[in-house]
């Protein structure tokens, strides 16, 4: 009995169980002593790190749903059809955290639905909470057919399916379009702190910035997943559609390079990159991560055919979008802002037990239910001989 | 209608004396020790800057940031002048501290249901008809209030009849100008007042051209999405078209040889 619960006791688990004990006090401290025991924040930092990492990060990188569902369902690209689900759980799952982080950041959460009857249009905040909203409500909607299907009564399972078929297309439509405005918005957040945000990060088009980042994030990030799926949960996906979405991130990252680049030559803002400021390191750091070491690597054919190395290439692209989100929320303010702001522990526990509550509910629903086309018995690893091709079979 | 009423602060008249602050302090019910910057217990401060004295409060722009960036529209610019904060709808988002160009408001952090703080340019004693308590208190009138036009004459009143005054009222055009109102004899960038940050025009307009601009593109982008759709259908059906009719043909050349 002993020996079993020993065996039971894997590595990862107690990582888990950790995550989960602290984050558990973090939130305790959060909703019932306040932000000042729970948080670093004031009044020269009144946004932190649970909106940089849990909201522009959490949106940025829920980013591939839209984009894979707009190039299945609208483009007709049917090449991709297989990881359509697992990017629309991804984005599912990605804005349910933004929607629990929410609960932490404001104030007063027993009023979050506020927003939903007092309007203020010419906020950019408003708008950014009305489309995650209903972007969670589409995203709830195209997820649904996973779960509906494993429903036991034919009837009904066949009548909602049939019906959600005939409005899917307008659906889909409508949620690339709200992604679209809100991914951009959280960018447009910043506008108005013209003067406090640094000028290697303050543009008129930030909002641009936003947009065209949050896309190869958000594809990096599904591409790893699936690279997880399959080397622990035996799903099996043709390895040259994460290659050509390996692709894809590196093309859409220089697409935001040169437009990033121009948008430094416009605003006169390059020189900042070479003073001695902690925020030309950051910025730097973004650089390298984001965009230099990943647009290298992926140019390579021998990386973007070999999952693992993949795997790793995306790794780095979501680590500089992050850096990138937190060099906008953070450290982008703190000299303007004159304080030094380091998130608590707490700060740090509550954020990540959201999302390892997401990455448990991704993983069982890829166990339990039709994320991914699965191996049908033993798993053989015939195709990862051969620089991972597709075996010919 | 009322006419919008305004302060008139005169950095050359102030002698420090720290009354305003002591005045806010008694009207709000906050302990009367004084703090060194802004707070939530502190909605004006008297700041030394090498021998002059700035006090620091709400500048109740005519457009304020802070009335634009709120999402639930808490916070409201009064055509009598004072930006006022409805703490009834406040969700504690922040975002109106982020806005600020100022960086005026607070917030009780130390609290489980914490609110946003800042002057409200006493709005139920102005309403009244009274003065400001800092106004009131002010005992050699460096801080007056009135009649924002009327103030305006007033300080160039003061800036003409005395050579030693900087020719400018800050607060009048900055960010689209504002309800408190500065002049003084010490050029104002050596007193810590900072370029604003989009010159003249109010902060909103900063945000209105990337909010104007999403009607378009959610109309362009859903008819291009939906031309595409259309194309893709189309081919879809073309290709499956062609693909029969291939079949017919060659089950009739099957059949004919």
């Amino acid at each position: 009995m002993l020996a079993r619960i020993k065996s039971e006791i894997t590595l990862w688990r107690v990582i888990v169980g950790i995550i989960f004990v602290t984050g558990i006090y973090a939130t305790y401290i959060r909703f019932f002593e306040g932000f000042r025991a729970s948080t670093n924040l004031s009044d020269q930092m009144p946004w932190g790190l649970w909106v940089g990492l849990g909201t522009l990060c959490g949106v940025g990188l829920s980013a591939a749903g839209f984009g894979i569902s707009a190039a299945v369902y609208l483009l007709g690209m049917e090449r991709y059809r297989p990881i359509l689900r697992s990017a629309i759980l991804i984005s599912f799952l990605g804005y349910l955290t933004v929607c629990v982080g929410y609960l932490y950041e404001i104030g007063l959460p027993w009023r979050f639905w506020h927003p939903i009857v007092m309007w203020n249009h010419r906020s950019v905040l408003f708008d950014v909470c009305i489309c995650i909203m209903t972007y969670t409500t589409v995203l709830t909607f195209e997820f649904a057919p996973a779960v509906i299907e494993k429903l036991p009564w034919k009837r009904l399972r066949e009548t909602v399916l049939h019906y959600h078929h005939k409005i899917l297309i307008g659906v889909v439509l409508a949620g690339v379009l709200l992604s679209s405005m809100h991914q951009s918005y959280l960018g447009g957040l910043y506008l108005i702190a013209r003067g406090k945000v640094h000028p290697l990060w303050y543009s008129q088009y930030m909002h641009a910035m936003f947009y065209l980042s949050a896309i190869p994030a958000g594809l990096a990030l599904t591409v790893m997943a699936i690279y997880l799926c399959m080397r622990s949960l035996n799903v099996r996906i043709d390895p040259s559609i994460l290659s050509d979405c390996g692709r894809m991130v590196q093309m859409l990252l220089i697409v935001y390079a040169f437009f990033k680049a121009l948008d430094l030559v416009a605003n006169q803002a390059f020189g900042y990159a070479f003073q001695r400021t902690t925020e030309a390191g950051y910025f730097w750091l973004e650089v390298l991560l984001f965009l230099a070491i990943p647009i290298t690597l992926l140019s390579f054919e021998s990386v973007r055919n070999n999952l693992e190395r993949l795997y790793w290439s995306c790794a780095i692209v979501v680590a500089g979008f992050m850096v990138n989100r937190l060099n906008v929320s953070i450290n982008a303010l703190q000299t303007a802002m004159g304080t030094h702001y380091v998130p608590k522990w707490s700060e740090f526990a509550s954020t990540i037990l959201v999302i390892a509550a997401a990455v448990m509910a991704f993983r069982y629903a890829v166990i339990y239910l039709d994320i991914l086309p699965k191996a049908p018995a033993k798993p053989t690893y015939r195709w990862m001989s051969n620089g991972g091709l597709p075996a010919q079979a | 209608m009322a006419q919008e009423k305004a302060m008139l602060i005169d950095i050359k008249r102030c002698i420090g004396c720290m009354s305003c602050e002591t005045a806010c302090k008694q009207l709000h019910g906050f302990g009367t020790d004084p703090e060194p910057t802004l707070s939530d217990t502190a909605f004006t401060v008297v700041e030394s800057r090498g021998d002059k004295f700035v006090r620091k409060v709400c500048m109740h722009c005519e457009d304020p940031a802070c009335a634009s960036a709120c999402p639930v529209g808490a916070l409201d610019k009064l055509a009598l002048g004072p930006v006022v904060y409805n703490a009834d709808k406040c969700i504690g988002c922040r975002y109106c501290m982020l806005a600020c160009p100022y960086q005026v408001p607070r917030y009780q952090w130390t609290k489980l249901a914490p609110f946003v703080k800042k002057c409200d340019m006493c709005v139920d004693r102005v309403k009244a008809g009274k003065p400001t308590a800092c106004a009131e208190a002010c005992p050699v009138q460096a801080t007056v209030f009135g009649n924002r036009s009327e103030l305006i004459n007033e300080a160039w009143n003061r800036i003409r009849g005395d050579s030693s005054y900087v020719p400018h009222i800050y607060g009048v055009d900055e960010l689209g100008g504002g309800c408190v109102l500065f002049v003084s004899d010490v050029p104002f960038e050596k007193l810590g007042f900072k370029p604003a940050p989009s010159g003249n025009q109010p902060m909103p307009t900063l945000t209105q051209s990337a909010l104007g601009d999403s009607p378009k593109v959610v109309i362009m982008g859903g008819t291009i999405l939906s031309a595409l759709y259309w194309v893709t259908q189309r081919r879809r059906e073309v290709a499956l078209a062609e693909a029969e009719e291939k079949a017919v043909i060659n089950k009739i050349r099957g059949e004919r040889s």
